[in-house]
């Protein structure tokens, strides 16, 4: 008798699994973004499944990783080889770095599925996105990863204060003439106006440093803190710079020299804040001055339209973003915002789809991006974009690590026509000569550690003025050749001059 | 004869007496520590009802130039989330401390019993594992894809249920406290094994059961790691303190990689929530444990002057 519920018992459970299964036939894909800022997907998520339920034949969950998390659990997921994960973002500055981790094999290789099911997405993304995403990978060379259509090229910006440069008796001209060397006699004049306790430069110091001497980031360096760089020639990008096409150790340069000694002078006379020179308070410091608009001149990595964006119109301030060379791009900037289908994954097909569909259709982009229409925005006549505040703050995932953004519908605040400027800008941006060069640092992975944790002491503090280059910048040239910087230079040149000759 | 009992009197409250000069010297040594102790507390207090303005223009300070609750009402603001994630918080400790005392002590327990033939296998069992970890991603693999623990309150629970260190103060306080020739005097007087346990040793050792009960609550309490580990889309289910290391961790991010990611970088900061806001959040975070603590307190100073045998 016993045995005969047990067996009844069994066959229910079986039963009802089957039917289960039966219920749900279609197959989970699951994407894992960067940078969100999203607490409740139920409606879009909804909206997104009824979409693609005949157009990809799949469900689709999100795990959607914050600016934090985000590197743990991406670099987790793939190394465990997680069937969980079908699609990943991916990037040149991610812990999941795109070409070292298509190298080691983690990322399909895409190029198939392109010819299969790509005609769309091939079609909506520039020709030169799909070669800066060819690359040697696992399985040779191919294409890992389907790029996202962003800012695709680099551009530094000098951020300027117009209201308070106004009042003060200058010009925006007066930036671009003076430029960095001659700012003195413009932040002496801030100081006596507004006080003492006001600081007139408002630095990001690493990229103030590229602004300056105009290096560029090699990919493949060393994570946060670069040491090696190539040298840009200002007047022309897609040309040679002064160095030809040599990396070099970027703080070995008269460039360089010439540079802290200057910055070191204006951090000397009171012009940047000091809270800007240490790690930790750095952020929140710049942040803090760009929310009230206290500052005169600031430092922006810039893309087209950043002059837009809520942030900036909220700082009550006129501001115009002055630029140091055109934009170029390089391998840092064209492989930015990538999305790669894992090789554990069980449903690559399927993933591929849907990454080929989320690039090119409008709609399904768009509801992704900005959630569902009459939930997180309505649509004013002219056709615009107006989010709906409370909605939003639930829903806002990275828009750049998403994938294609010309697609999506312009804002309010952009005004109409602002992708259509948006494409052409960056459709106009000429490419630097050593464009696609990513050093793999595998065979000198020591000295790069080791290099990094010296760059770490001294680099922050010099490239912020903070101190004096005459005593400290020999000690860290002697403390950067200790810990093998000649040999690292030596690949990165090899790698280099193999790749060019090519 | 009243003269010699008060001269007795006061011989005996010598005795047990430091002098006023020295008993000072204590209390101002012990009342700078205890100083030391909560000041940091009441500095993070103070900054979480300071106005972001004072913040931006005299950093954090004991007097803030503007009062304001606004990073409480920005906390209400969060509305579900924060008290889902408060209570997340109360049931893994509460479910997850009672659960791993449980299983600590009943591990424990057999380690102490001579009679017990497997004590050296069993012993090194757990004590290996704290010299040689599996290492993250094993880890991972096993909870994740064997164990399914994966979006649910299990993953923040399991992975911490059983710590080999607890182990080896409960059975040191078993050894110490507990004679064998009481559990003989037991089994003599009839008492089976789960009786003995129950009934005689657990009563002794409840100042090592106290102690080891509040390692494993504060462990559980301050645990954000497997939520990050383990919750990938379930956010429902994270705990107060993950949500307060997420904003640390996006803000550190943000500080790291600004050079790098450029304009979103500026765009992300400035979403990024205000100082009084995690400040709020550390306090909603600490004041239960904080409250938790003298109660425990009562048992672990019982345990250091209780024994079982006596004389």
């Amino acid at each position: 008798m016993r045995k005969l519920i047990s067996l009844i018992l069994a066959l229910a459970l079986i039963l009802s699994l089957c039917s289960f299964a039966q219920a749900d036939d279609l197959p989970t894909i699951t994407i894992m973004f960067h940078g969100s800022n999203v607490s409740d997907d139920t409606a879009v998520l909804e909206a997104v499944n009824e979409y693609i339920a005949d157009k990809v034949g799949a469900k689709l969950e999100v795990i959607w990783g914050t600016w934090g998390d985000f590197d743990e659990k991406a670099v987790n997921a793939l190394v465990s080889g997680d069937t969980g994960l079908d699609m990943v973002f991916t990037c040149s500055w991610s812990a999941d770095e795109y070409n070292s981790f298509a190298k080691q094999g983690y990322f399909l290789k895409l190029d198939d599925l392109i010819e299969q099911y790509g005609a769309d997405l091939k079609a909506a993304i520039p020709e030169s996105l799909m070669q800066a995403a060819t690359i040697e990978g696992a399985e040779g060379k191919g294409i890992y990863a389907v790029n996202g259509f962003k800012d695709t090229a680099t551009q530094n910006t000098w951020d300027v204060n117009v209201t308070l440069l106004n009042e003060l008796g200058y010009t925006v001209d007066d930036i671009k003439g003076k430029g960095f060397f001659g700012f003195g006699e413009i932040f002496a004049k801030a100081k006596e106006v507004k006080g003492d306790s006001f600081y007139p430069f408002l630095i990001e110091p690493m990229v103030l440093e590229r602004m300056v001497t105009n290096s560029i980031i090699i990919a493949g360096d060393a994570g946060s803190t670069n040491l090696l760089s190539c040298y840009l020639n200002p007047d022309d990008v897609s040309a040679e710079g002064a160095y030809g096409n040599k990396i070099l150790n970027k703080f070995a340069t008269p460039e360089y020299k010439a540079f802290v000694e200057k910055v070191h002078e204006y951090y000397e006379a009171g012009y940047i804040d000091p809270a800007l020179a240490v790690a930790e308070t750095s952020n929140d410091a710049r942040t803090n001055a760009q929310k009230t608009g206290d500052y005169l001149i600031g430092t922006q990595s810039y893309a087209y339209g950043y002059e837009f964006s809520a942030d900036v119109l909220a700082r009550g301030v006129e501001v115009q973003f002055v630029p140091c060379t055109e934009p170029y791009v390089d391998t840092t900037a064209s492989q930015g915002a990538m999305m790669a289908i894992t090789t554990a994954s069980e449903h690559p097909e399927e993933s591929f789809k849907f990454l080929a569909l989320l690039n090119s259709d409008p709609y399904l982009m768009t509801l992704m991006n900005y959630g569902v229409e009459g939930i997180h925005y309505t649509k004013n006549a002219d056709g615009l974009i107006e989010f709906n505040t409370d909605a939003r703050a639930t829903y806002s995932p990275w828009t750049n690590g998403m994938g294609n953004v010309t697609i999506l519908p312009d804002t309010v605040a952009e005004g109409a026509g602002f992708r259509e400027a948006f494409k052409a800008y960056y459709a106009g941006a000429k490419a630097i000569p050593s464009l696609g060069f990513v050093f793999d640092n595998t065979d000198v992975a020591n000295e790069m550690a080791q290099l990094g944790n010296v760059a770490a002491q001294y680099a922050l503090a010099l490239d912020c003025g903070a101190t004096d280059p005459a005593t400290e910048l020999p000690k860290f040239l002697d403390a950067l050749e200790g810990a093998g910087m000649q040999k690292y230079l030596d690949a990165a040149n090899a790698q280099l001059e193999a790749y060019l000759a090519k | 004869m009243t003269t010699v009992a008060k001269a007795g009197k006061k011989r005996s409250a010598a005795l047990n007496q430091f002098s006023t000069g020295t008993q000072a010297g204590f209390h101002v040594v012990l009342g700078l520590f205890a100083l030391l102790c909560i000041i940091p507390f009441i500095f993070v207090i103070v900054i979480s009802f300071s106005s972001e303005n004072s913040i931006r223009q005299i950093g954090y300070s004991f007097t803030p130039i503007e009062w304001s609750t606004q990073a409480y009402d920005y906390t209400f603001q969060l509305g579900d989330q924060l008290w889902r994630s408060y209570f997340n918080s109360f049931l893994i400790t509460i479910v997850g401390t009672a659960l791993a005392v449980a299983i600590t002590v009943l591990y424990a327990y057999p380690l102490y019993r001579k009679d017990y033939s497997y004590r050296g296998f069993f012993n090194f069992l757990s004590f290996f594992t704290m010299i040689f970890g599996g290492g993250l991603v094993p880890t991972f693999v096993i909870c994740k894809s064997v164990l399914g623990l994966s979006d649910n309150y299990a993953a923040l629970i399991v992975p911490a249920l059983f710590s080999p260190f607890s182990v080896i103060i409960m059975r040191t306080f078993f050894q110490t406290t507990v004679p064998g020739e009481l559990i003989e005097a037991a089994t003599i007087d009839g008492s089976g094994e789960y009786s003995t346990l129950i009934r005689i040793v657990l009563p002794i050792v409840t100042p090592g059961i106290a102690t080891i009960t509040l390692l494993y609550a504060i462990g559980y309490w301050n645990e954000w790691f497997l939520s990050l580990l383990y919750i990938n889309k379930n956010m429902e289910i994270i705990p107060l303190q993950y949500l307060l290391m997420r904003m640390q961790r996006n803000a550190d991010f943000l500080a790291k990689n600004s050079a790098m990611l450029g304009a979103d970088a500026s765009k992300a900061a400035m979403a990024l929530p205000s100082q009084s806001l995690k400040m709020a959040l550390v306090v909603f975070i600490v004041l239960p444990i904080a409250c938790a603590y003298p109660f425990f307190q009562r048992f672990v100073v019982a345990g250091l002057t209780v024994g079982s045998v006596k004389g």
